[in-house]
């Protein structure tokens, strides 16, 4: 009784989540303008239609320069924080991480306006860079919270043992804990990627006359004829992110094989 | 066991004191340990011997006194620039690399040709009894075989000391004796000072040629084991290492040899090398480890002295029986342990019987 009832929940919460995505590429392939059933025929146009938008490639372009350098600098930051509250002790250190995990918590509303006061009172014009400002600020939290995780479980004897062996702080770090961290680095630039890249409202406070996707494609639904395009689009982005995670998985189960850890799961 | 008087200190400690915040966790640790030694530091759990080894590693900074490698003041060397590798209590090998790799691991900055440098690898593995494991993956590899890579991955680098922190404390109790065999043997071998931290009594008492033994940040007594054994300077060292029975006792007159009258045993007299200063506030006390009691069975000769007593608990264990005795006229039992041998009767409770002991074997607490 309890276990059919907990597989119906289960199937019910399933649909819930995917059904819609499901529902992606069956109107990217409708041959219809209108998104709804009965399904009309099968085309390609659409994709044809989104290739040839070059205002979505340009957006597109920007959506990926502002992931890669946000991925790049909040899991470098992430690094040097978890680090120090794995390793270090130092007066208001509790305070110091609470103040870094803030942003988790705080209405992104309320962070890209007054990060947009501050830029305007201070002269420093809307661009690209201002998005990677915010995104950073967004994406830190959850990058120390990957590393963190992946620092503490490292024995501190590991890297006594090198320096012992004659290597010096530093190449300790390179050689041993580097290599040991790298799964958890691995999520943490995934993570910070996929929340920048989807990330709507610091992007469209912040960014000035530039567009990124998120708000591209915010754009493009006041227009009705544009929807399937964004349907392909949608569909060629959910492709990517399948094979994005593939490829994370696989280097995080080597990394946990490699370092002869159980495999708890993990973050993905 | 070596003739250690002639041989040069590798380690000295001159005062050495360590806080960690408010807490002392080294007060005052002077003593020397000799090259070429197998030396233990014993004592139990949170007494400070992790962190005097440590002291000599290089990962703890010292409050005050100084620690010398060969004559040299360490203070301002770091971890690596020192003589000293550790086998660590978790191992520490590196997970991500192969058994080879972490055993040449400290070759790393070695300047000879690659080929020599992989035939030293391959000579520490054949040392520890690993030859052919060098391709496994570290993490494929059972507790012992660890602890073997452990060592090779120390012992490659030829430093003046060794520092094991409870090696064999993680192996099973087979595994641990023929390890500490293999130990001793690998000590020999390569004529390394060797500082094993234990808080095995036993495990020291086999190994080392000397042990110190440590109470809350302090050396309590630094002896070789059979000095350890027979003439513990106090009560408290007496019962870390072994059984030892206590009767209490009162200092009649001093003089070439000391007269005492033990409760149970009457008038004894003791060399001045039988007697321990001990501030343990009790009184004084007179000690006797089991083995140096026996019960005299019908018809055997009378030993040194005698006095008679009753079984008050029997302990049979196969080759050994444990018996507590009460002796009269005194107020606590004493433990005293007989071999079995066929022919002899194990004594039920309640029995009475004579035991022999003699003077020679007893230490005064006072
Ligand atoms: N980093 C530290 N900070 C604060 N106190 C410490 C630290 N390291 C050790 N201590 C304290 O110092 C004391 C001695 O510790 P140590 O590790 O040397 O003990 P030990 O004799 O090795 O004990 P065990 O047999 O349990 O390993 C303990 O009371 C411990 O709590
Ligand atoms: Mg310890």
């Amino acid at each position: 009784m309890k276990s059919t009832s907990l597989k119906a929940y289960t199937i019910a919460y399933l649909i819930f989540l995917y059904a819609p995505i499901a529902l992606l590429p069956l109107f990217a392939f409708n041959d219809s303008r209108v998104i709804a059933f009965p399904l009309s025929g099968f085309t390609t146009a659409w994709f044809g239609e989104m290739w040839a938008d070059e205002q979505l490639f340009k957006a597109l372009k920007n959506s990926l320069i502002i992931a890669l350098c946000t991925a790049v600098l909040a899991t470098t930051l992430g690094v040097f924080a978890a680090r120090a509250s794995t390793r270090y002790r130092f007066p208001g250190k509790a305070g110091i991480l609470g103040l870094i995990m803030l942003p988790l918590v705080l209405p992104e509303m309320i962070v890209s306006m007054s990060i947009l006061v501050i830029l305007l009172a201070i002269g420093i014009p809307l661009s690209l860079f201002t998005i990677i400002l915010g995104h950073v600020l967004l994406c830190t939290p959850f990058a120390v919270a990957i590393l963190t995780s992946a620092f503490q479980s490292l024995d501190r004897s590991l890297e006594e043992a090198a320096c012992d062996l004659g290597e010096t702080p530093l190449s300790t770090f390179r050689l041993i804990i580097l290599p040991l961290v790298m799964p958890g680095i691995i999520s943490s630039l995934l993570i910070s990627f996929t929340i920048s890249i989807d990330e709507f409202i610091v992007a469209y406070f912040l960014g000035g006359n530039q567009t990124v996707l998120s708000v591209y494609i915010f754009g493009q639904f006041r227009f009705p004829t544009r929807v399937p395009a964004i349907m392909s689009l949608g569909t060629v982005l959910v492709g990517l992110s399948i094979v994005l995670l593939t490829i994370a998985e696989y280097f995080r189960r080597r990394g946990i094989a490699r370092a002869g850890g159980k495999d708890t799961g993990g973050f993905l | 066991m070596t003739t250690p008087d002639e041989k040069p200190n590798m380690i000295e400690f001159r005062d050495v004191q360590k806080y960690y915040g408010d807490y002392h966790a080294l007060r005052g640790i002077n003593a020397t340990i000799r090259a070429g030694e197998f030396f233990s530091l014993l004592g139990p759990s949170g007494c400070g011997k992790t962190t005097l080894l440590r002291t000599i590693a290089g990962f703890e900074d010292i409050s005050s006194g100084a620690v010398l490698i060969d004559g040299k003041d360490m203070a301002r060397v770091p971890a690596n620039a020192r003589p000293t590798n550790m086998v660590f209590q978790s191992y520490a090998i590196f997970p991500h690399l192969s058994v080879e790799e972490n055993v040449g691991f400290g070759l790393r900055r070695d300047p000879r040709p690659k080929d020599q440098r992989a035939r030293a690898v391959a000579e520490a593995l054949e040392m520890v009894g690993l030859q052919g494991y060098g391709k496994r993956a570290a993490h494929a590899l059972s507790g012992g075989q660890r602890q073997r890579v452990a060592l090779a991955r120390a012992l490659i680098l030829k430093p003046k000391v060794l520092l094991l922190d409870e090696p064999l404390s993680a192996l099973d109790k087979k595994m641990r004796e023929q390890m500490q065999v293999e130990l001793i043997r690998l000590q020999r071998q390569v004529g390394i000072t060797f500082i094993l931290v234990t808080h095995d009594q036993e495990e020291a008492l086999v190994m080392s040629d000397r042990i110190a033994v440590m109470f809350e940040g302090q050396i309590a007594q630094l002896a070789d084991p059979e000095t350890l054994y027979r003439r513990p300077n106090s009560r408290k060292v007496a019962d870390f290492i072994g059984t030892m029975n206590f009767l209490p006792a009162k200092v009649l007159s001093e003089g070439p040899t000391i007269e005492i009258e033990a409760e149970g045993l009457g008038r004894i007299s003791l060399a001045p090398d039988q007697v321990m200063e001990a501030t343990s506030g009790e009184g004084a006390s007179i000690g006797f480890r089991p083995e140096t009691l026996s019960i005299l069975f019908d018809g055997q000769a009378t030993s040194d002295r005698e006095a008679m007593g009753t079984v008050a608990e029997v302990v049979y264990y196969g080759d050994m029986t444990y018996y507590d005795m009460k002796l009269d006229g005194a107020s606590v039992p004493m433990r005293l342990s007989m071999r079995n041998v066929p022919g002899r009767p194990v004594l039920d409770l309640g029995a009475r019987a004579r035991i022999g002991w003699s003077p020679g074997a007893a230490v005064l607490f006072r």
